[in-house]
């Protein structure tokens, strides 16, 4: 039994201490008045709230799965047309934030709100997620399975179950969860749209009553509630298969007469999760009287960018960390630090927030509201999601090839820098460029633990929403899409890449 | 090869990422030198876009340079009830009393100068002198007038069926549950109750006073209850002549027309921090509310907005902005109505 790597030990201990950090807050805070508490817990309200955020989080995981996975399988594996456009059109969701996309949807839809406005908002803007990893993991399976299935006289539908499934559960299910846990999470998108979750009981607790031991109470739930979904996602995951080691291109499934509905139902996607945000924002941006200080854009542009791209990255390598321990030396102790990292990850950005302030005002003053602050709340609040698109590419990487380069006389781990990473990298940079994405439409734990010059442009993005003065907002939003639109693409071009692997 | 290729990436990213920290370890290290030379911290749950210009001219006129760092006035009551007595915060500059109330309750503000609270009359302060309010603002019946001919003469009226569905709320803004408190403790509690569970039924619910004020505007909606100067803002914005709807106040005394302020409070020793106050509450500081936001001023002897009813003619209750902070009750009646 070979040792995990020290180096990603510590990476991978110092990540489950932060994600827990918040959970020792929230004890604190709720050993200040437990019986308040179990009030606030036990009020019809709260159970109310407890079934709306119960059946939004199926209903947005079911439909961004379907979504999600029909994109992903018509683009790689059969003769659509123009598949690269596709995959871009697929991801392009993931540059907008969901309060922007809800801003523009009740913009052009007046009286557009409630549970179903919530649920189609938050399934287009999750879809993505199930998209990406989908794609990359159809893209690495085998297809010869499918073939012998398929001249074995099992029908399309049956060798789609029977066979392609499983080979992609691991990957559709660990999307899944990610889309399960960002909706349990939401705020912005769902209190524009006004539909009430369990996350804008937390925030108004904070908000209305200033009251910090309900809202502790609150989240505790919601941790439950995560750990329930994790509970259900690792039952139902299955194993992760290896990859092909031979390349070979599978015959790609003619879709014949089915080409017009599955064309239309693709750009109908696209149009309602893409078109509609952009036209609204483009909408904004004429109509607009007030115009944007250049210079104040071009500090929060840089601001982003500066964040996003830096933080993204450092999460990634941790990310990597700690996949790298879980899928390649599998131990208890590996199983209970993923287990941690994403067990707050459903936890409002506001809580682990505040908790970052309760112990940097009080304990760190020296880094407080300092940068590295904010990175480490990103940490917390992020690497989930450079967990889920890391994993694949890791656990894909075929053992067989370690162990030839270990009978080349490449020693113990030298083999994970000298095999596993080269053949991984591009998951590990999809994986930053998620972070980056998601870290760029973050707001509420940047507006409470920036360094007070740091200027981004979600913070403009709220000032001007603040006074909803959608005209000045929208070029703040605009450039958000724009910038978000890098790393959205750097995972396009992977994905137009392993389409083209595939194409003929 | 690569190990040090990862190890010059993960460099080149700390370096970024040092670049735009703060210079951290020089204010710590200042802490001990005398207050004035550093910048004054400023927490301000005013929208940027409305103070800054404000914090700008105090600069000028003064040289001391402001740090501000903007959020809600909630989360940054809250933040500053986590950071305790080591907030980095001289003055807190929130958005209603009641945000001010509860970080005054925590014991964390400090007593205001009497120089200072005898500019503004007593009952748009603190009774303990800990906060002071610098800007007035009232609440106002924003309606369509094509769709509403006859105004209501109170807002109890509008639990009547005629408004069903047609009444924009806000229940989790911060300015509506002040109202709901004021009418609380004016009306009391069963009244209050009662309203409430009406506007279950004849109330449409949004996040904020703009929100309401666009639905009103799209047609969405008839009337919405709001503060006045989101009306005056959006004025500016589109131009007053492409407005579609009005805004009026019920008639006399009534808690649909109460009187809230914008306030200050002051967390430590730095002495710019009353310089600061001082500006907002001088000639210079009352016009820019007047001018800019579309607010009143609380300091005598300033000018109005044309078209502004004065503050002491607003038909508005008697009712001390201190009880803001017994937010608690109003809450539960809220909820208890099912509105949040």
């Amino acid at each position: 039994m070979r040792k995990p790597p020290v180096i990603v030990v510590a990476l991978g201990v110092f990540a489950s201490l932060a994600a827990l950090l918040p959970l020792g807050y929230l004890l604190i805070r709720l050993g200040q008045g437990f019986d308040k508490a179990v009030a606030e817990l036990l009020r019809p309200r709260t159970l109310e709230l407890l079934a709306n955020t119960v059946v939004l989080v199926i209903s947005v995981s079911v439909s961004a799965l379907v979504i999600g996975f029909l994109q992903a399988w018509l683009v790689t594996r059969t003769n659509l047309r123009a598949p690269g456009v596709f995959a871009v059109l697929a991801t392009l969701p993931l540059a907008i934030p969901s309060y922007v996309m809800a801003f523009a949807f009740t913009a052009t839809f007046p009286g557009f709100s409630g549970f179903f406005a919530a649920w189609l908002v938050l399934s287009l803007a999750t879809a993505p997620y199930v998209f990406i990893a989908v794609s990359a993991a159809l893209v690495r399976t085998d297809v010869s399975a499918e073939e012998v299935a398929r001249s074995l006289g099992l029908s399309r539908i049956k060798v789609l179950l029977r066979v392609t499934w499983p080979q992609v559960r691991p990957a559709a299910t660990a999307s899944s969860l990610l889309v399960a846990l960002y909706t349990l999470s939401e705020f912005g998108a769902i209190s524009i749209l006004r539909f009430d979750t369990f996350t804008r009981a937390i925030y108004n607790a904070y908000r209305l009553s200033f009251d910090r031991t309900s809202a502790a109470a609150l989240a505790l739930v919601l941790i439950m509630l995560t750990l329930m979904v994790i509970w259900f996602e690792r039952r139902y995951r299955g194993d992760y298969l290896p990859q092909r080691t031979a390349m070979q291109k599978p015959s790609r499934i003619a879709l014949g007469t089915m080409h017009p509905a599955a064309v239309f139902v693709l750009t109908s996607i696209a149009i309602i999760g893409v078109g509609v945000p952009l036209y609204s924002l483009l909408n904004w941006s004429i109509i607009g009287s007030s115009t944007a200080d250049l210079s104040e854009i071009v500090e929060a542009l840089v601001g982003s960018a500066t964040v996003a791209f830096g933080s993204g990255a450092l999460i990634a390598l941790v990310g990597l960390a700690v996949v790298i321990w879980v899928v390649r030396f599998p131990s208890p102790l590996a199983r209970a630090v993923e287990f941690s990292i994403w067990a707050t990850h459903a936890l409002p950005a506001i809580v682990i927030a505040l908790a970052l302030v309760f112990v940097g005002a009080n304990l760190l003053p020296w880094v407080y509201q300092s940068v590295w602050m904010l990175v480490f709340a990103y940490l917390i609040l992020f690497l989930p999601n450079a967990l889920s698109v890391i994993s694949t590419p890791i656990a894909q990487v075929p053992r067989s090839l370690e162990q030839v380069a270990n009978s080349l006389g490449v020693r113990g781990n030298r083999t994970l820098y000298k095999v596993v990473l080269p053949m991984a990298t591009p998951g590990i940079i999809a994986g930053a460029a998620v972070v980056s994405l998601t870290i760029l439409k973050e707001l509420p734990a940047t507006l409470l633990l920036r360094p007070t010059e740091l200027q981004t442009l979600a913070i403009r993005l709220w000032s001007a929403t603040e006074e909803l003065q959608f005209a000045q907002a929208a070029p703040y939003a605009l450039l958000l899409v724009l910038l978000a639109g890098i790393p959205a693409l750097a995972l396009n071009a992977q994905a137009r890449k392993a389409v083209a692997e595939v194409s003929d | 090869m690569k190990k040090s290729l990862g190890a010059a990436i993960a460099l080149m990213t700390a370096l970024s990422l040092a670049g735009c920290a703060p210079a951290a370890t020089e204010s710590t290290e200042s802490a001990s030198e005398t207050a004035s030379s550093e910048p004054l911290v400023v927490y301000a749950g005013r929208s940027e876009e409305l103070v800054q210009p404000l914090i700008d001219q105090f600069t000028e006129a003064t040289g001391i340079e402001v740090e501000v760092r903007y959020a809600g006035s909630a989360e940054l009551a809250a933040q500053i009830l986590e950071e305790g007595a080591n907030s980095p915060a001289d003055v807190f500059f929130a958005q209603d009393a009641g945000a001010l109330g509860a970080v005054s309750k925590a014991g964390l503000l400090k007593t205001l100068d009497q120089s200072l609270r005898d500019l503004v009359s007593p009952e748009y302060g603190a009774k303990d002198g800990s906060w002071i309010g610098v800007s007035g603002r009232v609440r106002v019946l924003n309606y369509n007038p094509e769709r509403v001919t006859e105004l209501p003469k109170s807002v109890f009226d509008l639990a009547n069926p005629e408004y069903q569905g047609r009444v924009g709320i806000a229940p989790t803004n911060a300015s509506f549950q002040a109202f709901v408190t004021a009418m609380r403790l004016i009306e009391g509690e069963a009244k209050t109750l009662q309203w409430l569970e009406a506007m279950k039924v004849n109330g449409v619910v949004y996040e904020k006073n703009g929100a309401i004020l666009d639905a009103v505007e799209a047609g969405e909606i008839d009337l919405g209850l709001i503060n006045h100067y989101y009306w005056y803002a959006k004025a500016k914005e589109v131009g007053v002549e492409n407005l579609k709807s009005k805004i009026a106040q019920f008639e006399s005394q009534d808690v649909g027309n109460l009187r809230n302020v914008a306030g200050v409070g002051i967390l430590s020793e730095n002495p710019n921090a009353k310089v600061f106050v001082e500006y907002l509450l001088s000639q210079q500081g009352q016009q820019y509310f007047v001018e800019q936001t579309g607010e009143y001023p609380l300091v005598a002897g300033i000018e109005l907005l044309e078209g502004l009813v004065p503050l002491s003619d607003i038909p508005a209750p008697e009712f001390d902005l201190n009880d803001l902070d017994a937010l608690e009750q109003t809450l539960e009646l809220i909820r208890q109505a099912g509105l949040i």
